[in-house]
């Protein structure tokens, strides 16, 4: 037996090999750290197309040349070169390790793949450089470093959301965000934490509650041939987290980590010359209010005689933000089983006083071998979040008042001596009031368990069980006090959550190889379920002081609502290679949606990929010049039910009464809904075409790829469409949108120094996406900020008119602009393209890495500057002498020569004039580390220790912008927010550092 | 092998059970049906505050109070009150209009042939005339005979508003005979405003005929002296008393509040406008301190001009609790608009002389309302009371705007006949405006011939 299988062996090696000057045949076995062997490993010769993969009890053979290198790996194993030299059987070890990541990628439900042979393009992001962002939420940790992903921060609030499109947005109205994966199973990212009728502004994206500690690699999955797997969820994209896991006969080792960090706001700009008041006259604020700062000079104002102070709002309010990040963690494991634990907890104070996140979270992960078949992994997360904030943007809070504040009113005292508020203008709230009268609280606790088990029968063929649930409940809680100066008389609002959503896999995986074929097949099937539990009650109108408690409130109401939906989808996936230069990839997967008709609720789709590695055919002297080119193709198609439960019908819906539920005066009170239920809604389809180039020159020390996309939405789900209102209903879900998004991926790699003591590697990425709504509904051009032939989500609102023939305002008889009878579109969110360059410089133990983003384009409303030109507090606004505005004039076609009045001018601004180009270039990160050298620690049982001090956001040029920073969107992730710069928590730049060591 | 097989079963066997797991679209939240009070007693609630009173979100009747100068927010330059509107500002008026209001009136008045209760029929007829009267006002040709029929007509074009005033009439016509079936099954608390009192909806349904009559005294192909015979006829079986008032009654509980309240909150910025205030002041009329308050700063009356720097809120007049507190009523149909329609009639068919003591009358009602003594009242109406062919159509007016203060009624009725007499506000960006634009989201969804209109074009009633 073992004769046949030598020569089988041997004939396949003869099969393979192209032989070289002399060759000879060398045996030998691939085991593991503890000595079990590896079937299915992977020993190549260098730089060689030769190869064979170990059998079933880890042995192989293989012909090689004198002075080979062979390359052996394994999915899941650090890879390992060994020098052929004169021996003719090796024993090769290969332990478990970080290195094996580097290789294998995580793709599509869990499966490792060797990234050479993936058909599609994917990018992985390091759970180092995650941590090294500083950032309590891995998403806004991501800004900037994967090509073809958008991440934009909102406010910056601590635990503020953030949004996370992946080869732009395809949906009109509904989820554009990518899907977020933990080891296998989907995890919710809702925007939460705000309560209808309370506090404005940004939620928090619930994938705040991972923390970026227990990440081992995030893996990208773009385009819709690597996510179709995935199902309806994917289709916007998918990010593969993998957490840290302990290893089979590895020490403990024990980590200890703490970071202190220190941020200070990044404001907006501000004239800082003039005081309160209107047409150069003063205002005290007190006995004459007014809400604009077009007074006198400060230089010369005198109050009694006596020279004027002045207040600066911003240092009144703001304090230095404090975050405080610890994490402590243990691996290792024994002779059959693997752990790892880690506990954090995270307390950021933010900018704004009473502002707060903190974080305790717990991971957990355990795995074990039982007997040779069978692997199990058992893990569980828990975390507790909980963040206190403000109401921002245009709204009650107190930014909307303290940003435009005139730099001669004294914030002190809050109140009058007859206990009313204290302000310099009507209609708000005194900034330092709100911090002790205004207060949303919303808390989370957060279980994300999964169990996984991989039976292996036979060395070909593996059946994984994967069970999966993330269940949160969260209790929000919005108080306000009575407020006199904005009519309110108080409300308590209370919020519970309940969500929970379970997610169940079973996949067959086959892997086998046939002569020069390897061939790889899957089939599965997963269910998949969401529950959504909302209990609200609502107080309004305050009765006793300082309580709490929704029973302090003279009208009480309460409402509950319920949501569930299920999925059912089968899957299978084939990948065949050939001669390890060939990959043809096909998928297809049949889904089944609860909340899309009943006669519609299954549809089929799949994908076909291919890639040809065509460095393997290369004659050797330029091998050393490629070390590795490849070619992609792939084509996807993919449905989607991104839509809601319970649109099919139109039922009666509980009314509300200036926002409160009924009953209103002891009466009950139903409408019929004013979305029309659409019995026949099916699933969208969004379909892909992609190709790619990838490439490694001069031994990997010089890397690229490049993608390019197609990808477009047919039968887009848009669930409430405008129809007219005279149909008697203002909306109804349709199967009729279509979006198209065409980009450009590319990634670069460098190593350009390299030696023992030092090396220097930089990555850039660069994305280019250029998107278009094609259509809406039959009849339909608009929705909101959505419109047929433009990009998506342009700025649309009051302009100017313009000179038809050379395209300058048109200015009136009174040297003011002309406004245009009509609205249009002024600008465009959607940036030209986006850059981000990572550095990483070792010298010895010293590390210095540094991050610049770079996004050119890309219109922000800066709704800060279109109120500041109107209260006299804008930069521009220092300038006060009459002028002449740039234009044609109406009257006799010629420029413009009649002179304005500055406040004329400013006060009668529109909207198209908040519009600012957002470009910017970002020093986003610099990172210091310093690793302590072993010696110094000498006999104390710390085995490593490192200190690293860090600085984000240190430096921002954006030339056209005059707010804080342009990245800020200060409504929250939701699709018709963004690109929004108003009233919010201004982000901030900020420094920390941080003390690591094992133990 | 055995366990592949057994795992395949495992599959089919989940397979089969697919369809009944997916079977959980079953709304939990909402109902398919409901009873006709429950429909009643939102749509009261939601005509008083959207219909009449412009409440968020909508403004429409808040933007015929600046065109009208009776209200001024303390705003610069351009804005609504100086003329300067955009399609957008009325979206959610034309929502409220049609598919919070009528849209729900005809889903009662189905529900009441459906279930035989001929009273929540009539209801929802008058409730529907005075939406859809008030809409033609606004707008002039508006949807109504094509729309309501969800994916049945997605793009319903509009009828003329000369058919809309038959429509009014119509429905206010059946409503009467169905009234008139003294029905015993009525509503009760439902009914906020006349608590099932089908007698006060009868009278009601005849005001409304007569104002809707007397809207039409200039229209082509109209007479006034017709018109007005038919208003007076239907006037006989209208309104008697202030007790007939169609008012909603506000408890003025927390968020339970007076619309008027929120419109004049001081978020809003909006006062009283001074060309109000002043020609209370010109006419030394005693109801300016019951209708008005007096400055904060100064004690003083004083309304805001449109156009001019901004002020200081407490340098401003605000209505007094009558018409603006948390828990006033809010007039929708006055008794005192009866009794001036029947003036303004009278005067067409009879002549000044004849129209003098209705007209007299009716001050002296709406005065009594506001608690004015009764040698304030006479004083008022030595000097105010006597009616000539020249001064006659005139103070029927004025008077009217003040008794029908912050009702949509003045714009047209100004539309009409010129009075009360108003100067364009200061930098207008046009003449006073004769209507409200279309909705944006109307011209986007189902885009009809009459929306290019613009501000200063007149209605097909409002013939020159």
């Amino acid at each position: 037996m073992r004769k046949v299988k030598l020569l089988l062996l041997s004939m396949l090696v003869f099969c393979c090999a192209h032989v070289m000057g002399q060759s000879r045949t060398i045996t030998g076995k691939v085991v593991d750290s503890a000595g079990h062997p590896l079937p299915g490993a992977s020993v190549r010769v260098k730089s060689t197309s030769k190869g064979v993969s170990t059998s079933s009890d880890g042995s192989f053979s293989l012909s090689v040349y004198n002075g080979a290198v062979l390359s052996i790996s394994a999915v899941g194993y650090a890879a390992q070169e060994i020098s052929v030299g004169s021996k003719d059987f090796f024993e090769i070890r290969l332990s478990a390790g970080a290195r094996a990541l580097e290789e294998v990628v995580v793709t599509a439900l869990g499966v490792k793949r060797e990234k050479r042979n993936l058909t599609f393009s994917s990018q992985e992001v390091k759970g180092d450089e995650l941590v090294r962002a500083k950032e309590p939420s891995i998403v806004n940790a991501m800004a900037g470093k994967v090509s073809g992903v958008q991440i934009t921060s909102s406010s910056g609030t601590p635990g503020a959301s953030s949004r996370i499109v992946i080869r732009g947005n395809s949906s009109p109205t509904s989820e554009n965000q990518a899907l977020f994966v933990v080891d296998g199973v989907p995890i919710n990212n809702d925007e939460t934490g705000n309560i209808s009728g309370g506090a404005n502004g940004a939620g928090v994206s619930r994938i705040v509650d991972i923390d970026p500690a227990i990440i081992e690699n995030v893996n990208v999955l773009k385009g819709a041939a690597a996510t179709a797997l995935y199902g309806s969820a994917g289709a916007r994209g998918v990010v593969i987290i993998t957490t840290k896991a302990g290893g089979i006969d590895r020490k403990p080792v024990i980590s200890l980590s703490s970071d202190l960090s220190f941020e200070n706001p990044i404001f907006p700009k501000r004239q800082w010359k003039y005081g309160q008041g209107t047409g150069g006259v003063f205002y005290d604020g007190g006995t004459k209010k007014t809400s604009m700062s077009w007074g006198p000079l400060m230089d010369t104002l005198k109050i009694n005689g006596v020279k004027a102070p002045t207040y600066d709002p911003y240092s009144s309010f703001f304090r230095t933000g404090l975050t405080t990040n610890s994490t402590a963690s243990i691996s290792g494991g024994g002779n059959n089983s693997g752990y790892y634990m880690s506990y954090s907890y995270l307390d950021q104070k933010g900018i704004v006083p009473k502002n707060e996140l903190t974080r305790h979270s717990l991971f957990f992960k355990y795995n074990a071998r039982v007997g040779q078949k069978l692997n199990t992994i058992f893990q569980i997360g828990y975390s507790n979040s909980v963040q206190d904030r403000l109401p921002e943007g245009q709204s009650n809070g107190p930014l909307f008042v303290l940003l435009v504040q005139p730099i001669s009113w004294n914030p002190y005292p809050i109140l009058n001596p007859d206990g009313s508020q204290r302000l310099y203008r009507f209609s708000r709230n005194p900034p330092l009031w709100d911090l002790d009268n205004v207060k949303n609280v919303s808390q989370v606790n957060r279980f994300i368990p999964v169990f996984t088990a991989n039976y292996t029968p036979t060395s070909w063929l593996t059946v994984t069980e994967r069970v999966g649930a993330d269940i949160y409940i969260e209790q929000d809680k919005y108080t306000e006090s009575p407020s006199p100066a904005i009519s309110l008389k108080g409300q308590i609002l209370d919020q519970n959550i309940n969500f929970r959503q379970f997610n169940h896999d079973l996949i067959i995986s086959a892997v086998k190889d046939f002569g020069k074929f390897h061939v790889n097949l899957l089939a599965g099937n997963n269910l998949f379920s969401t529950y959504n539990q909302y209990v609200n009650i609502k107080g309004v109108g305050i009765t006793v002081d300082n309580f709490n408690n929704v029973s302090a409130t003279s009208t009480i109401s309460a409402t509950e609502a319920h949501y569930q939906t299920r999925k059912v989808g089968f899957y299978s996936q084939a990948n065949i290679e050939y001669n390890r230069c060939l990959v043809l990839s096909l998928t297809g997967r049949y889904d089944g949606s609860s909340v899309l008709a009943s006669n519609k609720q299954f549809y089929p789709y799949g994908s076909a990929a291919a890639s040809f590695i065509f460095s393997e055919l290369l004659p050797d002297q330029l091998r050393s010049a490629i070390s590795f080119a490849k070619v992609r193709f792939s084509y996807a198609t993919v449905g989607n039910d991104v839509i809601g439960a319970y649109s099919l019908q139109t039922p009666f819906v509980n009314q509300y009464r200036n926002g409160n539920p009924y009953p209103f005066q002891g009466q009950s009170g139903f409408l019929l809904s004013n979305i029309l239920g659409n019995p026949t809604l099916q699933n969208e389809r969004l379909n892909e075409m992609e190709g790619g180039l990838e490439a490694k020159f001069l031994d990997n020390r010089i890397g690229f790829e490049g993608s390019y996309f197609y990808r477009k939405t047919n039968h887009g789900i848009i669930p409430g469409v405008s129809i007219s209102s005279a149909t008697g209903y203002n909306g109804t879900a349709v199967n009729t949108a279509s979006i198209q998004n065409k980009g450009i991926e590319l990634l670069f790699t460098a190593t350009p120094v390299k030696t023992r003591d030092i090396s220097w590697d930089i990555t850039i990425n660069w994305t280019r996406i250029r998107n278009k709504v094609l259509a809406l509904y039959p009849g339909l051009n608009q929705l909101g900020r959505v419109i047929v032939g433009q990009p998506f989500n342009v700025f649309y609102g009051p302009r100017y008119q313009r000179d038809s023939a050379t395209g300058q305002l048109l200015i009136g008889a009174n040297g003011m602009p002309l406004v245009a009878s009509d609205q249009g579109v002024v600008g465009d969110p959607n940036p030209d393209w986006l850059a981000g360059v990572t550095n990483n410089i070792r010298y010895k133990r010293l590390s210095l890495s540094f991050f610049f983003d770079y996004k050119k384009g890309g219109d922000v409303a800066n709704e800060v500057e279109g109120l500041a030109f109107f209260y006299g507090t804008a930069k521009v606004t220092e300038n006060r002498q009459p002028f002449v505005v740039k234009g044609i004039s109406e009257v006799d076609g010629k420029p413009n020569k009649v002179v304005v009045n500055a406040q004329a001018y400013y006060t009668t601004r529109q909207y198209e004039s908040s519009i600012q180009d957002g470009t910017y270039l970002k020093l986003r990160n610099v990172t210091l580390t310093y690793d302590i050298q072993p010696s110094l620690l000498g006999k104390t049982p710390i085995k490593a220790a490192s200190l690293a001090v860090s600085g984000r956001n240190l430096w921002i040029y954006a030339p056209h912008f005059t707010g804080g920073d342009p990245e800020a969107g200060s409504y929250g992730s939701g699709n018709g927010v963004q690109g929004i710069y108003s009233f919010s928590t201004p982000t901030s730049r900020s420094f920390n550092v941080t003390l690591r060591c094992s133990f | 092998m055995r366990k592949i097989i057994f795992l395949f079963i495992a599959l089919a066997t989940v397979t089969g059970g697919c369809k009944k797991y997916l079977d959980v679209n079953k709304d939990p939240n909402n109902t398919l049906d409901v009873q006709e009070d429950l429909i009643l007693a939102p749509l009261e609630t939601d005509v008083s505050d959207f219909i009449h009173a412009g409440f968020s979100p909508g403004q429409g009747p808040i933007i015929l109070q600046y065109f009208g100068q009776v209200i001024a927010p303390n705003q610069l330059n351009p804005g609504l009150w100086s003329y300067q509107m955009f399609n957008t500002d009325v979206n959610g008026d034309w929502d409220n209009f049609y598919v919070v209001c009528l849209n729900n009136m005809k889903i009662l008045h189905d529900k009441g042939v459906k279930d035989n209760k001929p009273n929540y029929t009539a209801i929802a007829d008058i409730l529907s005339a005075f939406t859809l009267g008030t809409a033609t006002d606004f707008w002039g040709d508006v949807p109504y005979s094509q729309g309501f029929k969800g994916s049945g007509n997605f793009t319903p074009a509009y009828d003329k508003q000369e058919d809309i005033y038959k429509t009014v009439q119509d429905l206010l016509n059946e409503a009467i005979g169905l009234i008139g079936q003294n029905d015993p099954i009525k509503p009760s608390g439902a009914d906020y405003i006349y608590q099932g009192g089908m007698g006060q909806w009868l009278k009601l349904a005849y005001t409304l005929k007569a104002r809707y009559f007397m809207h039409l005294t200039k229209a082509p192909g109209h007479t006034a002296s017709v018109q007005a015979d038919s208003a007076l006829a239907a006037l006989a079986n209208g309104m008697q008393a202030d007790g007939d008032d169609f008012k909603f009654p506000y408890a003025g509980s927390a968020g339970g509040e007076d619309p008027w309240y929120y419109a004049f909150g001081q978020v809003s910025t909006a006062v009283l406008c001074s060309t109000f205030i002043d020609s209370l002041q010109a006419r030394n009329d005693p109801r300016l301190s019951k209708m008005a308050k007096p400055t904060v700063s100064g004690g003083i009356y004083k309304g805001r001009t449109i156009g001019t720097t901004l002020g200081s809120l407490d340098d401003y007049s605000y209505p007094t609790d009558y018409y603006a507190g948390a828990d006033a009523y809010n007039y929708i149909v006055n008794y005192s608009e009866a009794q001036f329609l029947a003036a303004e009639a009278t005067l067409i068919r009879s002549g000044a002389a004849a129209a003098e003591p209705i007209y007299q009358a009716a001050i002296a009602n709406h005065m009594k309302k506001l608690g004015v003594g009764q040698t304030d009242i006479d004083a008022y109406i030595a000097t105010r009371g006597t009616l000539s062919a020249g001064n006659a159509l005139q103070r029927i007016m004025e008077e009217k705007s003040i008794a029908n203060f912050l009702n949509e009624e003045n714009f047209t009725d100004w539309r009409r006949t010129g009075f009360p007499s108003l100067t364009k506000v200061q930098g207008g960006l046009s003449d006073i405006p004769r209507r409200l634009l279309y909705p944006e989201s109307e011209i986007l969804t189902n885009p009809q011939p009459q929306q290019a209109a613009v501000l200063t074009d007149r209605v097909w009633w409002d013939a020159q």
